[in-house]
């Protein structure tokens, strides 16, 4: 399965990015092989819909969880429509942190979409 | 004739100068093209004649149809649609109608549906002349369509003041559509000298001439002057900050009904324009 975090840097001790549409990496964990892809985030520089970009390459990257800050309304209905579940990152720093508490399940589920997302064309 | 009067943020008098102008020129048709804010009509208190739904159209899928090729989203500029294995999902919001998905369907699974976005509203202002203003719904993000058509309404008339969109968004492009001249509306302040480099940089790609009205003018400092002078841009006006005019305002009353001295203040700013603009298309 593979595991999407947002994250500033390409490695596992890269801290966390605090933004998902906008994020400057998507650090992508297969878990069966432990390997890791790093993509640069094409939606990063996007006028408008960067959360809908960022879906679309999780989506290309085979990715059916991603971690994340927070996530805006028109991204969750996407996550939801492709079968991508999201949890929240809050209480770790870097990608490797999220990930042990994750595989201890401790990061809540994001349930409902953040207030940001829509930007003004 | 179609002057443009703007500024580089909300709430630095584009509306004041518009609405005076508009008050005092009987010939000229004002169109509220700030469709997100419109308020234009606060003042000109119009008798509307006339309403027109603006629409936009947004891709749906047939999803018995779709081959799951991923062209639309592949061809899509504003990410409106998003592909993959197990659907395609087109984004109503983040659609701009450009009707390109359904021309690269391979499969003929895209149609178009419609849904309104705003209406334009056609009167005749309190004070005898035509008025136009358009009004954006609440959660739309695109107000482009809804100026187009104010522009296109208003195509043949001999005198237009646009009231447009602050600052430089594909809304105050779209309504500096066709302009022959505008007037960038700023104040005294280094707030309103940022903000208004942005409109003069926009304004001279667009290669639509313009001058400047200072509005609040005694207030501030002397940071707008120096400005113009650097860039060598002509001031056709100031206006000087009165207690009276503000209070008139608030209560819905502009400066040309409250005094003399205030009418022949918005005339003479009114010639200086027409002179530079006229100049301005001379040479
Ligand atoms: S009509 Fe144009 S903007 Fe809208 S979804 Fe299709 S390609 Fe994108
Ligand atoms: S282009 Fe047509 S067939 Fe291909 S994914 Fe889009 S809707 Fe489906």
């Amino acid at each position: 399965m593979n595991i999407a975090f947002c994250s500033t840097g390409c490695e596992l001790k890269s801290e966390l990015d605090d933004r998902f549409g906008r994020t400057t990496y998507f650090l992508i964990y297969k878990t069966e092989t432990s390997e890791i892809i790093c993509i640069e985030n094409e939606a990063r520089m996007a006028k408008g819909g960067a959360g809908s970009q960022a879906v679309q390459q999780l989506i290309d990257h085979n990715v059916s969880v991603v971690i994340a800050p927070e996530v805006g309304p028109q991204a969750m209905d996407a996550l939801k429509r492709f079968n991508i579940t999201p949890y929240n990152q809050k209480g770790a720093k870097t990608v490797e942190e999220a990930l042990a508490l994750w595989k201890d399940e401790k990061l809540p589920l994001i349930e409902e979409p953040g207030a940001k997302g829509l930007h003004k064309a | 004739m179609k002057i443009a009067i703007l500024s580089g943020k909300g709430g630095t008098g584009k509306t004041t100068v518009s609405n005076n102008l508009a008050a005092l020129i009987s010939e000229a048709v004002l169109i509220d093209c700030d469709v997100e804010e419109p308020n234009s009509h606060i003042f000109m208190v119009p008798r509307i004649t006339g309403e027109e739904e603006i629409q936009t159209g947004y891709p749906v899928v047939d999803d018995d149809k779709c081959i799951h090729c991923r062209k639309c989203a592949d061809f899509c500029h504003y990410n409106a649609i998003i592909a993959g294995a197990a659907a395609t999902m087109p984004l109503k919001d983040l659609c701009h109608d450009c009707g390109g998905c359904r021309l690269v369907c391979p499969a003929g699974a895209i149609t178009y549906e419609k849904k309104g976005i705003g209406t334009i509203y056609t009167g005749k202002s309190r004070f005898g002349s035509d008025f136009l203003y358009g009004q954006l719904h609440l959660g739309e993000l695109s107000g482009v369509k809804i100026i187009n058509r104010l522009n296109e309404m208003t195509a043949d008339r001999d005198l237009v003041l646009v009231d447009s969109p602050p600052g430089t968004s594909c809304s105050t492009v779209a309504a500096l559509e066709d302009s022959d001249y505008a007037v960038i509306v700023t104040e005294p302040t280094p707030f309103g000298v940022s903000d208004m480099k942005m409109v003069v940089e926009m304004l001279r790609e667009m290669e639509i001439p313009f001058s400047v009205v200072v509005n609040k003018a005694g207030l501030g400092d002397k940071e707008v002057y120096d400005y113009c002078r650097g860039e060598n841009l002509s001031i056709s006006g100031e206006i000087p900050f009165d207690r009276s005019v503000a209070e008139a305002y608030a209560s819905g009353k502009l400066a040309v009904e409250i005094s003399d001295e205030n009418r022949s203040l918005y005339n003479t700013l009114w010639l200086n324009i027409r002179k530079e603009a006229e100049k301005s298309h001379e040479n």
